[in-house]
């Protein structure tokens, strides 16, 4: 014989907290791998540009060419796939756990990353 | 000063203002509990416990543009809204609320509350007819063939009180409930689901929002609606749910009766606030139906359920 | 002047579902032909999502375009890629290492798990059902968890690479992922023992799109929509490719045919791919998980297939010895089953649309491509990237 088959299921769900997070007071914890925002270690960076041939979406501006080549990175174009990370010779790039990136101007979402010692 | 108590009554209490504020009240009970259910929260933010959530719908409904459709009947659309947010209005008064009596009440009044729900499913239809889009036409013929399915059980499920109370008046059934100490309910357990699943099927919740069938037909009925009309709709969906909790109580729990210090009033809305999570937990696990298994079924099962329910009346059990 | 009566009038509306319409979770067009409540026509119109990508993949060296291949589709992302990297690995003439191939089970396989469950609440929400909708989508964050602490990222999991995997399953993963789906599977068997008893999910999905076995066939139907009608053909069993051909696993089939049946093999299918992920984490070989490649491509041409979780889906590439491809054809499985949609959707009610629509698991973002074909001439060709960049611009 069919039967309704929630009544129990949803009665039981009466004694329960709510399932949902209340972002964005309570956030849910990000795993050690997450594949958040690149940074670039400049100290160990050797300007060979294979970060920004790679990239899929264009998203890696190298300025400057060699060991005095600086990054600037287009957050809004990246598409968080971690391939430059991947193909740096130098594993000068590391995906951070950053994921709260929204911003409301295009122009203002880009992250530089200069050299300390150019003068 | 009589006729000034009475307009007072029917303005504010408990007339169109605190009928206004219960409506609002229910959408709110409604939708929490629904969350509950469905573990999740619900509306949290505005007001404690986002009590204000169902007022601030209104209000932001009521300040959107109003898009009037070249193809519609102007008079039909401009109209119908109206006319299906005062009609449970209407009705209201009838019912008992502050005490037993109500602000309106006459010999015949159980009729005249059937009658207005007949209205008010001719009012969607019209609605439906009036928008002339391809969704709203489906969605009317739906709503006024669903009527066709559940009006007669529902009309034999509220005789029922009626028949051992002897009168055809609300407040003389309420009155009959408290004189005999019993509530309906527990003499015609048969009555109050079919009526429960009736009342279900004209408040158009799942399993019997086919008129308005999200998936289907995007809003039914209901399509082309928006800004004031739109907000004017989902009032009168809200004084519905009031009217359709309020009348169950009155003929089968019992109505407002005072209890030990407690003013009818107080306990009139315990006991609709019960009615209401009942509604909100039947929504919450079923699937919705198909138009003609509604129908069908309700011709097989429903209607000989409603007679066999008189028949027993009428040989004694459930006196 | 009077001139007599029709005595039978049939009034027919046409119904326009989409591309805007609350069934479909992505935009086409279905024009119905109703009589009363029963449908007796239908025209599909494609296209309406369509992004130009086999074009973009010709301007894009192979490393880039492992990414736009994975953005085909959201859901099937790990298919496509799959599907992809086998590709270009025949091209290449390498193989993966096993402990890769392993690598690519289990994700695929995650993958399936978080897909039919996706699709099975959407299907409760599509026979208005939303507390069923809502119980599916909770439990799906506990796969969606383990995605993430795998691969790094809940959806566009980006696992797989020419050559490999690029992330390993560290062993201190695997108790988590054997608890995680120890718990999927327990929601999931309650689900479907809810699915089969409930009077109402009954009522609306019994009998309901009917696909008939020969038509199936006929009408090339693929994925678990074939599998309902009782053809018992599936990629992974016919045409073993990653590590399959090691794992031992059934190929669920039923034989109602209908929209209840589907609903049941996608729910098994669930079981079916818990236990596969069990078995491969248990006998994962150690390894490299990938090997080096060179960045150019010998001249060739290359077909593969994969078992996504909507079906068979087919990539076809083809390379002149340069880093870039020089054409790349994908045929999603949605494609494939638009024609038995067609089929199904004749003489049922208004009501059964929106669960016949989401029956054969639409991805239409996958779907779309176009060619161009002169009936008359019988001549066919295709736009290069300038002219199709200029249609969008009109």
């Amino acid at each position: 014989m069919k039967t309704i088959g929630l009544i129990k299921e949803a009665l039981a769900q009466l004694f329960h907290r709510p399932a949902t997070l209340r972002y964005p007071f309570e956030k849910a914890p990000v795993p050690e791998d997450f594949r958040g925002r690149p940074v670039w270690d400049m100290t160990r960076c050797i300007g060979c540009g294979l970060c920004s041939r790679v990239c899929p979406s264009e998203a890696i501006e190298m300025i400057g060419m060699g060991v005095q080549a600086e990054i600037k990175h287009h957050v809004d174009r990246c598409i968080f796939c971690g391939q430059c990370a991947e193909s740096c010779p130098r594993k000068a790039i590391t995906m951070t756990q950053e994921y709260e990136l929204a911003g409301f101007d295009r122009k203002k979402m880009i992250y530089e990353f200069h050299r300390e010692n150019l003068k | 000063m009589y006729t000034l108590t009475s307009i007072l009554q029917i303005l504010v209490y408990p007339g169109i203002l605190f009928l206004l504020l219960l409506a609002f009240l229910y959408e709110w009970i409604d939708r929490k509990f629904l969350a509950k259910v469905q573990n999740r929260y619900g509306p949290l933010y505005t007001g404690p416990s986002g009590i204000l959530q169902p007022f601030a719908d209104f209000l932001k409904l009521l300040s959107k543009e109003d898009i009037v459709p070249t193809a519609t009947d102007k008079i039909l659309f401009s109209l119908t809204p109206i006319i299906y947010s005062v009609l449970p209005l209407i009705a209201l008064f009838i019912i008992p609320i502050e005490s037993q009596i109500a602000i309106i009440s006459f010999e015949g009044d159980l009729i005249f509350v059937m009658f207005i729900f007949t209205l008010i499913i001719v009012t969607v239809y019209l609605a439906g007819l009036g928008s002339m889009s391809r969704f709203s036409l489906i969605g009317g013929v739906r709503a006024a063939l669903q009527m066709l399915g559940y009006e007669i059980p529902m009309g034999l499920a509220m005789i029922g009180p009626a028949i051992i109370a002897g009168s055809l008046s609300i407040s003389s059934i309420v009155h009959w409930q408290s004189v005999n100490s019993v509530w309906i309910m527990f003499l015609q357990p048969l009555g109050f689901i079919i009526l429960t699943v009736c009342l279900l099927a004209e408040l158009e919740y799942v399993p019997f929002d086919i008129p308005e069938a999200e998936t289907e037909i995007v809003a039914g009925w209901r399509t082309e609606f928006s800004g004031r009309k739109l907000a004017l709709i989902k009032l009168g969906k809200d004084l519905e749910l009031v009217l359709s909790s309020a009348l169950l109580t009155s003929l089968y729990l019992g109505g407002a009766q005072p209890a030990w210090i407690l003013p009818p009033v107080i306990l009139f809305i315990i006991k609709t606030m019960f009615i209401v999570l009942l509604f909100t937990f039947l929504r919450g696990i079923f699937a919705r139906f198909r138009i003609d298994q509604t129908v069908s079924g309700m011709w097989r099962y429903l209607i000989p359920l409603a007679i066999l329910q008189v028949i027993f009346i009428q040989l004694g059990v459930g006196r | 002047m009077w001139r007599g009566f029709k005595t039978s009038y049939r009034s027919v509306i046409r119904v326009p579902f989409g591309p805007q319409h609350p069934a479909l979770k992505e935009p086409e067009n279905f024009t119905f032909e109703i009589d009363g409540d029963i449908v007796i026509n239908v025209k599909p119109r494609i296209g309406y999502n369509h992004r130009g990508i086999e074009k973009a993949f010709e301007q894009r060296t192979y490393i880039q375009n492992l990414y736009l291949a994975e953005r085909i589709c959201g859901i099937c992302s790990d298919a496509h890629t799959t599907c992809y990297a086998q590709a270009i690995e025949d091209l290449l003439g390498v193989e993966a290492p096993p402990r890769a191939k392993y690598i690519r089970v289990i994700i695929a396989e995650l993958e399936r798990i978080h897909s039919h469950s996706l699709w099975l609440g959407i299907a409760a929400h599509e026979i208005g059902f939303d507390t069923l909708f809502m119980y599916y989508w909770r439990d799906r964050e506990a796969v969606m968890n383990l995605l993430e602490m795998i691969s790094g990222n809940r959806v566009h999991y980006a696992m797989n690479t020419i050559g490999g995997v690029r992330r390993d399953i560290r062993s201190e993963m695997i108790p988590k992922i054997k608890k995680g789906l120890d718990f999927l599977e327990g929601r999931m068997k309650r689900y479907m023992e809810i699915v089969k008893q409930d009077l109402t999910i009954s009522k609306r999905t019994e009998g309901v799109g009917i696909l008939k076995q020969k038509d199936a066939m006929d009408l090339c139907a693929v994925g678990p929509t074939l599998r309902a009608s009782g053809i018992k053909n599936d990629v992974r069993a016919d045409d073993p490719y990653a590590a399959y051909d090691e794992i031992p696993f059934n190929v669920i089939t039923y034989d109602g045919c209908d929209v209840l049946s589907r609903i049941l093999v996608r729910s098994e299918e669930i079981f079916e791919s818990i236990r596969i992920i069990r078995y491969a984490l248990d006998h994962i070989p150690d390894g490299m998980t990938r090997i080096r490649v060179p960045m150019a491509v010998p001249p060739g041409e290359a077909v593969s297939r994969v078992e996504a979780p909507r079906g068979e889906l087919i990539h076809y590439a083809r390379s002149d010895g340069t880093t870039k491809p020089e054409r790349y054809k994908v045929r999603s499985p949605t494609l494939g089953n638009i024609p038995a949609l067609c089929k199904m959707l004749l003489g049922c009610h208004i009501a059964d649309i929106p669960i016949i629509l989401a029956g054969i698991d639409p991805c239409f973002a996958c779907m779309d491509r176009i060619t161009f074909i002169d009936v008359r001439k019988d001549e066919k060709w295709v736009w290069s990237m300038q002219q199709l960049r200029r249609h969008t611009k009109r």
